[in-house]
């Protein structure tokens, strides 16, 4: 499962997407098909998606029910938008980039409710097997950690660590300067690595 | 925390751990942290941090409802043509502006002309299709908490005038019954769309939205019915008003008549 985050998917090689991106002088014309992304594969793209997207929904929202909210939004509007995406480029980051904009645009003020951390419901992380004991104490610590981070810490973070997007993938979604990025990492890693000292030394 | 004799900051190191710094850089870092045990111990210090993120996170994944998500992705419609068909108002502005380029003078009335009634129809009805999708998100406890005083109001007011060229003051939007909660501004196809949100005690989230209206011209109050709330609609020459809730079509007609009141006043 770990793999499935950090590979990115074939179809949207990194290459490519950073090859579309860099402006170049238009030697030829493209035909108008294949510039345009058609509704079906934004469908499609999304279809693919959704656990990734509720993942990230959860993480900022902290709640179940928003983070189901927000990956609906985020069909809805990916869908209006379909014209606007760039072919070549990231699907699955230009879909993270919808659900984050929708998350701070419209649906942040629901978290005045009562904010219930990741970690909250303790089936999430079960785990059968005694063998695996010792790893499901490391990653709930992990998730402990990630989830006491201020919230621009934490989707820096997660968008970084967790999904394996370079400082500048993370910046285009975050939609902030690529310094801004580096600045929440480095703050992010101070914090945990003072709080995993603090509880070494205990 | 930096390391003042040369000025390494947690940034690049973090830089440095994530293989987001430059070669050179890296090994000038490196070199450092060999002769001075600071750097090395920030280095260690930092890298503390590097978890295992990927595996943690790794069971999140199978906790999405996927099912659920994917039965709401089928069950999500097809944007309306004008969305993503060949004439969206952004291609259309687009379009005139290529014409304008070439130095033909488009007449407005003759492009209008060309656009279908009922995308045209589409395009005007669009921003209040997407003020019902989120409103339906709203719950009472999405507004719960206390009004903002009026001076806090009008300092929200203010701010909204400049971004919108609409006056706005306590009294206006004020209705009866329903308690004011917020003024927030969002944004819909980059224009900036003020919500007002209140809450009726008896029916639950109500909200006032108002956004510029570049075409203009008055439009009388019109009902519709979205996503089972109840939608009062209507132009000034400038704005385009619309007042959603849950709250019977009599009701919201009679808010409404009096917001529009006030706020032509």
């Amino acid at each position: 499962m770990a793999a499935f985050a950090q590979v990115p998917s074939p179809v949207y090689a990194g290459d490519a997407g950073r090859a579309a991106q860099r402006p170049a002088v238009r030697v030829s014309v493209r035909p108008t098909e294949a510039s345009i992304a058609s509704e079906a594969e934004i469908r499609q793209g999304l279809s693919r998606h959704l656990s990734r997207l509720w993942r990230y929904g959860l993480v900022l929202s902290r709640q179940r029910d928003v983070a189901d909210d927000l990956v609906q939004q985020t069909c809805l509007r990916a869908l209006e938008r379909a014209g606007q995406f760039q072919p070549g480029t990231r699907l699955d980051h230009w879909l993270l980039a919808i659900l984050h904009s929708i998350w701070l645009n419209e649906l942040r003020s629901r978290k005045v409710r009562l904010g219930q951390g990741v970690l909250d419901s303790g089936d999430v992380l079960s785990v059968d097997g005694a063998s695996q004991a010792e790893t499901r104490v490391l990653a709930s610590q992990v998730l402990e950690q990630v989830d006491a981070l201020p919230e621009a810490q934490r989707s820096a973070v997660f968008l970084a660590y967790v999904e394996g997007l370079s400082y500048r993938e993370v910046a285009d979604v975050l939609d902030i300067p690529i310094g801004t990025v580096m600045s929440r990492l480095a703050a992010a890693r101070a914090r945990i690595a003072t709080r995993l000292s603090e509880v070494e030394a205990r | 925390m930096s390391i003042d004799p040369d000025k390494i900051t947690d940034e690049e190191i973090t830089a440095f751990l994530d293989g987001e710094l430059p070669p050179e850089e890296a090994a000038r870092l490196e070199a450092l942290a060999a002769q001075d045990p600071r750097v090395a111990e920030r280095i260690e210090f930092l890298a503390r941090a590097s978890l295992a993120f990927g595996e943690a996170f790794a069971p999140l994944l199978d906790a999405a409802p996927h099912d659920r998500l994917a039965a709401a992705l089928a069950a999500t419609p097809s944007p309306a043509p004008a969305r993503n068909g060949w004439l969206t108002r952004r291609s259309l502005v687009g379009a005139m502006a290529a014409s304008l380029l070439a130095g033909i003078v488009a007449d407005r009335a003759l492009v209008r002309l060309s656009v279908p009634a009922a995308q045209e129809e589409d395009e005007a009805s669009e921003w209040r299709k997407a003020v019902a999708g989120y409103m339906s998100l709203y719950t009472r406890e999405t507004l719960s908490g206390p009004t903002p005083s009026p001076q806090s109001q009008r300092a929200d007011f203010a701010f909204i005038e400049q971004r919108l060229g609409l006056s706005l003051s306590p009294e206006a939007v004020a209705l009866p019954s329903a308690e004011y909660r917020r003024a927030q501004i969002l944004s819909y196809d980059g224009q900036p769309l003020v919500q007002i949100a209140y809450l009726d005690p008896e029916t639950g989230p109500m909200a006032l939205c108002i956004t510029a209206h570049p075409e203009g011209g008055r439009q009388p109050m019109e009902s519709e019915r979205r996503r089972g709330m109840n939608v009062v609609y209507w132009s000034s020459a400038d704005h385009a008003f619309m007042l959603i809730g849950h709250a019977g079509p009599e009701r919201m007609k009679d808010l409404a008549t009096g917001l529009a009141e006030r706020l032509s006043a």
